[in-house]
């Protein structure tokens, strides 16, 4: 089936905003969501906690079971028994289940959103984004692993028949990140179920109303609830099922200590453990644009402020670092620092918000303490609400915000500069050259995205050919990366470098098994 | 004195003089050449489809024929060859027009050779992109090909403005005045992301109508372009735009543009309605149009605008959803009770690409007619319905092409009901149209935007791509489509 991406939501249109609205305050009445330890279809219970609104953390969510390692183990069995079963399908009738599973979530496209502006405080475009890429890695996996049955050509000798085909690789753990609850979750997940794993899902702690809908979409489709099963909670779930024997493969999307630390415990071999885990890790960032002295800024400006400070800077890919060649410099810092000043800070479901909260207080805390380093801003936004005109949602004042910011000319080791923040900080630097740019960005420990504006084809050439990053963006934002279109993900300690939504991505959840059969008979070829 | 405009699908004529204020001049002056033009027909029978077809081939022919003959100038020319030369060569084109677009942003010389001969690399599979290459980069002949490429550069921007700002700009637009032609003044400049950005092009815009209003004491009489049936038309006419105007401007929330423009839009306003000037707000992307729309007409109806300034909007003909959009500027300007018309420019509109890869990248259906056929006939029954309306008095009826078929159309259809429109044409692009309105006694104002070079050449390079595109009317006239075919009903 040809792939086309799901379509977003026109929110430009009066009418789609109002629609937005209205599902949010449905949502809004049915708060709390209850969501269980689900193993085999069960619901359990656990040790009690709550995810909140980050715009106004009075607001409950959800009501969330955390699961505990005695759950996480449970699990692993149940999703063992579910196996053979589950993998003995042919990759077209997993792939039947999975779009289906994309079809439930496509008719529930603005509750879903509602869902993630709510839990995560992602504006209605992010959240809205968010569906759509979940919907996409369905569909564009499933497509995938369809393909898969096919196997692929191999060499063919007279009386020998020789294939490659594909096989799951046992259970999987997958450990998602909030601030794309709905399509990271559902990408890892996904993957892993329709190339024929079973899979115990354990979500961030502060989107665990979101993965319960994934979990409920894909079971409603037809995926056995053995094979899938939810372990709300933080690190003890997480944790266990990292060592636990029983996981053959762990699907993580996190920070870089998480993930480094998930590499080393999977590497050791657990007792009663008789294979080699495989660990697809997606990990941190510190993204750099480049801008050189030919650059439009008017296209760069607003380029960078989308890259930076969209979804308040919490995406992997988003940009912390800008290098400008010294010509342009002064007009570049002027015109971004206006730019920021225009932001408006507040809460998610208001559409005249650029700039939502940080996910959690400890988020907020992290963003001021970086803040409070870099000393003297070269600009900063107005704080949460000052900028909002009247009629707009209310702003509160316990809500997770944290105002813009951008630094300039700050030493090349400076924690800033040098760190992910994960949040709407922004560091410009002046370069000589672009080639001292590209330095700058090799000597880089992350390698996830980068962009570079620039109206010189071979300066925008011999850039892409140094840029150590994944993702390489030309004149445009290095943010939202499209399934199909930009294949996403990074090298160094930006992770092990599988491309979600790429076509190599869901080999990463198969055995390849290579089969000869000797049809010679009697010396004849039968 | 509120006025509900009513529809007049058929296009027959609202008894002229029903609702219409006295007007100082008499109905709008045919041609003075008079050759076959028809006569305004006051209260007469609507014409049956083939007599307006007819008349639409009288008034065209009549247009051709005024039109200035190449030979009569031979730059135009050469530069219409040069343009289809580069719609056939379509690598050469993208290196020409990236050239173009990164010619502001290099510093130097040196600079300028380098990306000329970069971008001449690119375009390999163009003979004369590689043979510019070779130009471009050889040791003896880079400097001067790239101050050839540079000055004509210049040139190029410099015919499609008519000055760095309102007082360079004023010989131009007096020189256009004094040869028949009325104008508007748009004010060129970078993208708006600052606040301070906003208030520079606010105080530009505030500087050009006092300069403009000053300059404009001295110009004589010119009764066709100073009245119509509606009344007095001012001399001074500028036109804005809202995303300069506030860098607050955001399409999922039109309320934050709209509070952002306002002070500045009012501020305007009021320069515009104490110098006697009219203020016209241009149409952008669809992105902003609810905000631009709203914005203005929340704005005109306060009350301190009530008896001025003459102002006016922008109605966008390639959108599908254009109909609508004209009967609720038609509704409000139907229901206002300021003293001035309300005038509307209908344009086909100038952001087709954009709107096409921004909605195919969303996957929404491009809120633009795919199809130029159904865009031209949206536009002529657009005009039919916009000069219908002008009979009232309420509304002035500005339609601004440069396609003899939609002009044509459009004067022989205000002929028919006996409406007085005004033609609007770019500089530099609609020039010897507009030469040709002018001969034929039409009453033409030529949309001349003022600036720098850095400014300026976004806006050329759009005008360029507009010009070369395979669709647009002006290529299909230089490349001497002949007559009847141009004027063939879309």
């Amino acid at each position: 089936m040809t792939f086309i991406n799901e379509p977003a939501l026109e929110l430009r249109r009066a009418e789609v905003r109002d629609r937005a609205t209205a599902a949010l305050a449905d949502l809004d009445a049915r708060l709390p969501i209850d969501v269980p330890v689900l193993i085999d279809g069960r619901p359990a219970p656990g040790t009690p906690f709550d995810s909140v609104d980050p715009g106004n953390p009075a607001t409950v969510v959800a009501r969330v079971q955390g699961a505990s390692a005695a759950q996480a183990d449970t699990a692993v069995a149940a999703a063992a028994a579910a196996y053979p079963e589950w993998s003995a399908r042919t990759g077209h009738e997993r792939a039947e289940i999975v779009r289906r599973a994309a079809a439930l979530l496509r008719s529930n496209r603005l509750g879903a959103a509602a869902l993630a502006v709510r839990e995560c405080g992602k504006p209605w475009a992010d959240a809205d984004a968010d569906v759509c890429e979940a919907i996409d890695f369905l569909e564009y996996y499933a497509n995938g692993a369809a393909a898969m049955d096919d196997g692929q050509p191999l060499l063919q000798m007279p009386g020998e028949r020789n294939a490659l085909r594909y096989v799951g690789r046992g259970v999987t753990a997958v450990i998602a990140p909030w601030n794309f609850p709905l399509a990271i979750a559902t990408g890892m997940v996904s993957a892993a179920l329709v190339t024929g794993n079973t899979v115990v899902f354990k979500p961030a702690e502060q989107a665990p109303a979101c993965a319960r809908l994934v979990v409920d979409a894909l079971h409603a489709a037809g995926v056995p609830h053995g094979a899938l099963a939810l372990l709300p909670g933080g690190d003890e779930p997480g944790k266990a099922l990292v060592a636990h024997p029983g996981v053959h493969t762990i699907a993580f999307t996190g920070s870089c200590a998480a993930g480094l630390s998930i590499l080393e415990t999977a590497a050791r071999l657990a007792p009663g453990q008789r294979h080699i885990k495989r660990v697809v890790a997606e990990m941190g960032g510190k993204n750099c644009v480049v801008v050189d002295e030919d650059a439009d800024l008017d296209d760069a400006v607003p380029g960078i402020v989308a890259s930076a400070f969209a979804f308040a800077g919490q995406k992997c890919s988003a940009a912390s670092r800008v290098l400008v060649h010294e010509a342009i410099a002064d007009d570049l810092i002027e015109r971004l620092s206006g730019a920021i000043a225009t932001l408006q800070v507040g809460p998610a479901e208001d559409f005249a918000t650029d700039v939502p909260p940080v996910i959690d207080r400890e988020a907020q805390e992290r963003v001021a303490s970086y803040v409070d380093k870099g000393g003297a801003p070269a600009a900063q936004a107005p704080a949460a609400g000052d900028a909002a005109a009247d009629g707009g949602p209310a702003v509160s004042s316990d809500g997770y915000y944290a105002r813009p910011t951008l630094f300039v000319d700050l030493p090349e080791d400076h924690p800033v500069v040098t760190e992910e923040i994960f949040g709407p900080v922004l560091a410009v630097q002046r370069v000589p050259s672009i080639d001292a740019a590209c330095e700058i960005v090799d000597a880089g420990t992350f390698a996830l995205t980068g962009g570079i504006y620039s109206r010189s084809p071979r300066t925008i050439e011999s850039f892409v050919r140094r840029s150590p990053v994944g993702n390489v963006y030309v004149n445009q934002p290095i943010t939202g990366a499209m399934v199909g279109r930009q294949p996403f993900g990074g090298g160094r300690l930006s992770g092990t470098g599988p491309k979600a939504g790429g076509p190599d991505y869901l080999l990463q959840f198969v055995e390849a098994r290579s089969v000869s059969e000797d049809t010679v008979r009697h010396g004849l070829v039968v | 004195m509120s006025t509900t405009i009513p529809p007049t699908p058929t296009g027959a004529a609202v008894p002229p003089g029903a609702d219409r204020p006295s007007a100082p001049a008499g109905p709008p002056s045919p041609a003075p050449g008079g050759s076959g033009t028809t006569a305004p027909s006051g209260g007469a029978q609507p014409h049956s489809p083939a007599e307006r077809e007819a008349a639409i081939r009288r008034v065209g022919a009549e247009l051709d024929r005024a039109l200035p003959r190449p030979s009569r100038s031979p730059m135009a020319f050469a530069e219409r060859r040069a343009m289809a030369q580069l719609m056939d060569d379509p690598e050469l084109k993208a290196a020409v027009f990236r050239f173009v677009d990164v010619r502001p942003a290099c510093a130097d010389a040196p600079a300028l050779a380098r990306h000329l001969a970069e971008l001449l690399e690119d375009a390999e599979g163009s003979r004369l992109g590689r043979r510019g290459a070779k130009m471009a980069s050889g040791r003896g002949t880079r400097r001067l090909t790239a101050g050839v490429a540079s000055v004509g550069v210049r040139g190029m921007a410099q015919r499609f403005i008519v000055g760095e700002d309102a007082a360079t700009a004023v010989p131009g637009i007096e020189r256009m005045w004094r040869d028949g032609a009325a104008s508007t003044v748009d004010l060129l400049g970078e993208t708006t992301v600052t606040e301070a950005e906003a208030e520079s092009y606010y105080a530009r815009c505030a500087e050009t109508l006092r300069t403009l209003h000053d300059a404009a004491q001295t110009w004589p009489a010119q009764r066709l372009l100073e009245v119509d049936a509606a009344g007095p038309i001012p001399r001074v006419n500028l036109s804005v735009k809202v995303s300069a105007l506030t860098p607050l401007l955001r399409a999922h929330a039109p309320e934050r543009g709209i509070a952002g423009a306002t002070e500045r839009l009012r501020g305007l306003l009021r320069i515009a309605r104490d110098t006697g000037a009219h203020l016209h707000v241009d149409m952008e992307s669809f992105d902003t149009r609810e905000s631009i729309t709203e914005l203005t007409l929340r704005l005109l109806s306060e009350p301190e605008f009530q008896a001025g300034p003459s102002a006016g909007i922008v109605l966008q003909g390639y959108l599908t959803e254009s109909p609508e959009h004209l009967e609720r500027l038609l509704s409000w300007a139907g229901s206002s009770n300021r003293s001035s018309p309300f005038t509307i420019r209908l344009v086909k509109g100038a952001y087709w690409d954009h709107e096409v890869i921004d909605a195919t990248r969303h996957g929404w259906a491009p809120p633009v007619f795919q199809d130029r056929r159904a865009c031209d006939r949206n536009y002529e029954a657009l005009s039919r319905r916009l000069i219908d309306a002008s009979l009232t008095g309420r509304v002035r009826a500005a339609i601004a092409s440069h396609n003899l078929r939609s002009i044509a159309a459009a004067a022989a259809y205000a002929d028919e009901v006996g409406a007085d429109i005004e033609f609007q044409v770019l500089r530099g692009l609609g020039d010897e149209t507009m030469q040709a309105l002018v001969k034929t006694g039409r009453r033409v104002r030529c949309y001349s935007p003022v600036g720098d070079l850095v400014a300026g050449m976004a806006y050329l390079v759009r005008r360029l791509l507009e010009n070369t595109s395979n669709d647009s009317f002006l290529s299909a006239q230089a490349k001497g489509t002949d007559l009847d075919t141009l004027l063939e009903a879309p």
